[in-house]
């Protein structure tokens, strides 16, 4: 008898935990969807019926914040990020494990090192350069300094460690070019590894707000982090419409993480893999 | 192969082909920013000009209680806020591990959550959330649980709270996977050993379950406390530019304004930074082998 009220009492307390856990995590995503088709007063108070202001707020969000634009920069930013990136990162990757030779070993090394540097140690000389550079107020200005990530290199070397050098040899022996090899054999064989890397950069680069902060002024320029920060310091803040840009910055995350959940966590974990 | 032959030459050719891109990218944004900031760390700028001052900006630091504050806040978090989250993490996956039926995939997915959001939309949401006569205070007066409204954001004590909500709700789910990938990795037959020897579940969760966590609780630690340091985003938007009163200006978001807002001493930032840099090696270190040594006792 007591060994089932012990039982019972601990399953309750099991689920107790996951429970509340999960109406904490969750809450704010229903808030905020809700928010959306509120007027201001309501969003602060936290009510949780839809009301009748998406029309009002989305039009305030597209005309009054320039939503579109704000959008469209992030976007626009990202993509290209993550072009870039996912070309130059993987590349680099593929040259280092299957064209070993002991320079290059070293100058991995190298790399390797300043994987564990905090970002903030060359915040300010990267500010810099693109002072000297006269490209502050560029979207290239944010892109730039993302292309090339230790990490990705890192995360892709290891997953091409694992594609059989011996195709490479036998595509080698059948007149294939090098190029040709990476591209048409080792690329199509290693999309699960690519969308992680690409998953991995998209983030990276749409929650990016410090560096964007620092490097761009213009208001035409600005990406979705700034404009969402810019208006939590307005006088009267129209909560509605600023849920909607909210909404706006973590659908495209949100979609991504539920259709590929799997890519999206094997990204995150590739440094304990 | 021929290491000297003619195709050798072109494979290793290829090999530099492909890795040059990054390296062009490594030297502008990795390598060429840390050599001029050996530079820039000895110079002060007033105005548009700077000068040398040698060590002039460590000195500077030494006498700077606002940057000696933001420091010590960052170490607050790192105090609170880590523990209390790899608590909780730990809970949450062994919990999930423990099996909970086919709904172990949908309370993952559930706790993971928080991390899609931006540490700026984080930071809003928790914003609003916060305000005197917002939804939380409401919840809680209703609830009977607070007689008057707090001041979240107001108040230097539950502003630093504030931070450390916002930033326990975004990151708890994403070292709870980590965890639950470690536990998931630990062979069920140690476990099958223990029961024959008799070992109670307790004795097997603090005598096998932990001890194998340790790497993992450790990469967990390690680059909470690199995140910390580098605490910006919360404390420029939740609490307004480090607000109350500087309550929760931390060293990033310090490091920030006097490069951008206050004045524009790009000397006196960077080697402020390369201090932040410093602490965070040093706890990384500290970590390693505290946790580390731990780990090879066993």
């Amino acid at each position: 008898m007591s060994v089932v009220r012990k039982f019972t009492l601990s399953t309750l307390v099991v689920w107790g935990i996951l429970v509340v856990g999960a109406v904490i995590s969750l809450f704010p995503f229903f808030w905020m969807i809700v928010g959306t088709t509120l007027n201001p007063n309501d969003v602060l108070q936290g009510i949780v019926v839809p009301g009748k202001e998406l029309p009002t707020n989305w039009q305030k969000a597209i005309g009054n914040y320039n939503l579109g634009l704000f959008f469209f920069n992030s976007l626009k930013i990202a993509l290209l990020t993550v072009l870039f990136g996912v070309i130059v990162n993987s590349l680099a990757a593929f040259g280092f494990e299957k064209y070993k030779s002991k320079s290059r070993d070293q100058v991995f090394g190298i790399l390797m090192l300043t994987l564990i540097l905090p970002g903030i140690a060359v915040l300010i000389p990267t500010f810099r350069l693109f002072v000297f550079a006269r490209m502050l107020n560029t979207h290239a200005a944010i892109i730039l300094p993302s292309v090339m990530s230790v990490f990705i290199i890192f995360f892709m070397r290891q997953n091409f460690s694992m594609f059989p050098t011996e195709i490479i040899e036998a595509a080698r022996v059948d007149g294939a070019s090098e190029m040709s090899s990476f591209v048409r054999i080792v690329c199509p064989s290693m999309k699960a590894s690519f969308a992680s890397a690409a998953i991995y950069m998209f983030l990276g680069q749409w929650n990016s707000y410090l560096w964007p902060l620092m490097t761009i002024l213009a208001e035409a320029k600005k990406t979705l982090p700034i404009a969402m920060a810019t208006m939590t310091n307005a006088y009267t803040i129209e909560y509605g419409a600023l849920m909607i840009i909210v909404c706006i910055s973590v659908m495209p995350v949100l979609i991504l993480f539920l259709t590929m959940q799997r890519q999206f966590v094997a990204g995150l974990l590739g440094s304990v893999k | 192969m021929n290491k000297r032959g003619p195709y050798y030459r072109y494979l290793n050719r290829f090999g530099w082909l492909c890795v040059a891109p990054a390296m062009v990218f490594f030297t502008c944004f990795m390598l060429y920013p840390i050599l001029s900031s050996l530079y820039y760390v000895t110079r002060k700028w007033r105005g548009a000009t700077d000068s040398f001052v040698g060590l002039g900006n460590f000195v500077r630091m030494a006498n700077d209680r606002i940057f000696q504050q933001a420091v010590g806040h960052n170490f607050v978090y790192m105090a609170i806020q880590i523990p209390l989250m790899i608590f909780l993490a730990l809970i949450l996956a062994v919990i999930l591990n423990q099996g909970i039926g086919r709904l172990r995939g949908v309370f993952r997915t559930v706790f993971f959550l928080p991390c899609v959001t931006s540490l700026v939309a984080c930071a809003v949401l928790f914003k609003i959330l916060l305000q005197t006569n917002g939804l939380l205070n409401n919840l809680l007066i209703s609830g009977l649980i607070l007689k008057e409204p707090i001041s979240w954001l107001g108040t230097p004590f539950w502003a630093n709270v504030a931070i450390i909500l916002a930033m326990t709700w975004r990151w708890t789910g994403y070292n709870m996977v980590f965890f639950l990938v470690g536990l998931q990795n630990i062979d069920t037959e140690i476990y099958e050993a223990a029961e024959v020897d008799g070992a109670t579940k307790r004795l097997q969760f603090f005598k096998i379950t932990m001890p194998l966590l340790v790497p993992v609780i450790l990469f967990s630690a390690v680059t909470s406390t690199s995140g910390t340091m580098q605490l910006f985003d919360e404390p420029n938007i939740l609490t307004t530019q480090g607000g109350p009163a500087n309550a929760t200006m931390t060293a990033s978001l310090y490091i920030y304004r006097q490069a951008f807002v206050i004045n524009s001493d790009f000397g006196y930032a960077t080697a402020m930074s390369y201090v932040v840099v410093l602490i965070a090696g040093v706890f990384a270190y500290a970590q390693m082998r505290l946790l580390g040594n731990k780990e090879r006792k066993l």
